[in-house]
């Protein structure tokens, strides 16, 4: 099978081995969501299911208003859906805002497109602070930002504030704070959409290595055709639906 | 642990020097105003702080110890003879006119006794003996009589209700709430300058003997004085500042200083860090979107509240100490106790935190998936 267009196609039964697979990081299934605009319901999400496996990078790609943010922040836990099924790190998603919170604390790693970075927080605060909401102290935590800072090159960028960073070291601090703490799953929005092209690429690259070396489950929500590059799988998102991304 | 708090809050400098300034502005406000009133009230009592007089008798309804009103002076003889009472004297406390030099005459305030050293009346003696009063037309003046009599040496004559004295002394913080210098003389020759008080007393004061309660004592004079009134050295006191505080309309005037102080203080607090909150919504949704609760976020809020506070009532507080040596040479006694201002301090706390907390909806309602919106 074609491995770019593996996810839309996948069956009731690949969708069950991918939930038996041991190396599985991330799954929805049948995910649907529904708002309520006044008298109006929208169905922004028709039944998605998607896998997503440790060290695997997907590319979720997809028009505006296809549902894939939608999608983006029911895998983040920041959105519960109206019906469907989420599991993170073999667990199942469910419960109230504090139990969403708990998982999103201690098993994703969000980059923003516009970074998110606090402009008072230097590089290595800014990671450590993240891991300061999880929970981490001390120098435990200092010691943490400053491994996953390295990781992704910035070692001797710690005391910058974001304003003294160019967009790819922003972008790349974003990228650190999100492996903070080792959560098991990366989700990515548009990160390369306010960087030049080759900045753009080494950012790509660095979390196509990240994802392989750290061994994270990665899902790209992107425009930007470079991505497909690094993606070991990319999925087309329309009109709610998992569809073929070559139709984009 | 990293402080996202202060660090947005020196972040955006000019931001928390008007936070800061707001609440030092309110601390100021709030400890030098209630400072002089409290100072103020301080001249309404400090005769019946300092005398050692357990138990004041009074006339009925006497509001206060400078508006006193007479009784007869043999009630301090039923007085003497009551359980408990060590010693019980007469006290005249009068206003009468005094003559200056310059041919002006001004009121002052009469302490007549007749055993000064036995009620510590005056405390303060700068030059002269009060024991000597007794032994002819001899007084000893105030020297806060100075700002409105005008310079007096020991040895100057002053006319009292058209009656010559000589001034034999000095004394210091002796004062009156009406600002009308204090004067001491002999009981009699107080009692003989006019006619109101002829034979009659404004005061008895009263020292319990030792075991002996004073309120158990005040309560047995009651039962021998039934047209006088009788209080405790606290009582009186409570009652001298109460009139003031009360009648004069100063209480609800200092109430309305601080109100507004508490007030400008929360609209500059609850304003810049709303402000603040609103700018750093995409922040708050950052941190709710890494794993952070409401709580972290009302937290971030609190202690920027905190540091203004404490940074606020530092500078409020060294600004109003600041100023009371210059209120000093106006004569004004700024008179803030450890007490006040540690309730000063609390309630500064507390404002900005209430401040603060005007913006805990704003930010409770913050949706972390803003931050995937462009």
């Amino acid at each position: 099978m074609n491995a770019m267009l593996a996810p839309f196609c996948c069956d009731r039964e690949e969708r069950e081995r991918d939930a038996l697979s041991p190396r599985e990081v991330l799954a929805v299934e049948d995910v649907r969501k529904t708002f309520e605009e006044g008298s109006q319901k929208v169905e922004v999400l028709r039944g998605v299911s998607l896998a997503v496996d440790q060290g695997e990078v997907v590319a979720l790609e997809g028009p505006s208003g296809s549902g894939k943010t939608t999608l983006l922040s029911i895998m983040g836990c920041i959105l519960t859906p109206s019906a469907g099924r989420i599991r993170i790190a073999g667990r199942e998603v469910s419960g109230d805002e504090a139990a969403l919170r708990d998982v999103r604390k201690r098993s994703i790693g969000f980059v923003f497109q516009q970074y998110n970075l606090f402009p008072a927080l230097t590089a290595q605060e800014n990671v450590e602070y993240a891991l300061n909401v999880k929970g981490a102290r001390g120098r435990g935590a200092a010691a943490e930002a400053a491994r996953v800072l390295d990781l992704v090159g910035l070692g001797d960028r710690r005391r910058f504030l974001p304003r003294d960073l160019s967009g790819g070291q922003k972008q790349r601090v974003a990228i650190a704070r999100a492996l903070a703490g080792s959560p098991e799953v990366l989700l990515a929005d548009e990160p390369t959409a306010n960087l030049d092209t080759a900045v753009g690429t080494q950012i790509l690259e660095l979390f196509q290595k990240l994802a392989k070396d750290e061994n994270k489950g990665l899902v790209i929500v992107t425009h930007d055709p470079k991505v497909r590059n690094v993606a070991d799988r990319v999925v087309g998102i329309r009109d709610g639906r998992l569809s073929d991304p070559t139709e984009h | 642990m990293v402080s996202l708090a202060r660090k947005n809050l020196l972040h955006d400098r000019l931001r928390f020097v008007i936070t800061v300034a707001g609440v030092a502005f309110a601390v100021t406000l709030v400890l030098v105003q209630v400072g002089l009133f409290l100072g103020l009230l301080g001249k309404a009592t400090v005769t019946i702080e300092n005398s050692s007089a357990d138990i004041w008798v009074t006339s009925r309804e006497t509001p206060n110890v400078d508006f006193a009103h007479s009784f007869p002076e043999t009630t301090v003889l039923r007085v003497r003879g009551v359980a408990g009472v060590e010693k019980a004297d007469n006290a005249i406390v009068q206003f009468m006119n005094i003559m200056l030099p310059s041919g002006a005459e001004e009121g002052c305030l009469v302490y007549g006794l007749e055993d000064f050293s036995a009620w510590n009346l005056p405390w303060d003696v700068e030059s002269g003996d009060p024991t000597e009063l007794r032994r002819g037309d001899f007084i000893l003046m105030d020297r806060s009589a100075e700002r409105r009599f005008g310079p007096f040496e020991v040895g100057d004559y002053r006319e009292i209700l058209g009656h010559r004295f000589r001034i034999i002394g000095a004394t210091r913080g002796a004062a009156s709430f009406t600002t009308a210098p204090v004067v001491f003389m002999d009981f009699r020759r107080a009692q003989g300058l006019q006619q109101t008080v002829h034979n009659r007393t404004s005061y008895i004061l009263v020292r319990v003997a030792p075991g002996h309660d004073a309120a158990q004592v005040a309560e047995r004079i009651r039962a021998v004085t039934p047209y006088n009134d009788v209080y405790t050295r606290a009582e009186w006191a409570a009652r001298s500042r109460n009139y003031w505080v009360v009648s004069t309309g100063l209480g609800m005037n200092m109430g309305i200083t601080v109100f507004l102080g508490i007030l400008v203080g929360i609209v500059v607090v609850a304003q810049t860090l709303y402000t603040s909150a609103v700018e750093h919504v995409k922040e708050f949704g950052t941190v709710k979107a890494i794993g952070g609760s409401n709580w972290d976020i009302y937290r971030i809020l609190g202690e920027q509240a905190l540091i203004a506070a404490v940074v606020g009532y530092a500078i409020g507080a060294a600004m109003s100490f600041g100023m009371r040596p210059l209120l000093a040479q106006l004569h004004l006694n700024v008179l803030v106790s450890p007490q006040f201002a540690a309730t000063v301090f609390a309630g500064t706390v507390l404002m900005c935190l209430g401040a603060a907390m005007l913006s805990f909806k704003r930010v409770a309602g913050i949706d972390p998936a803003l931050v995937f919106r462009a």
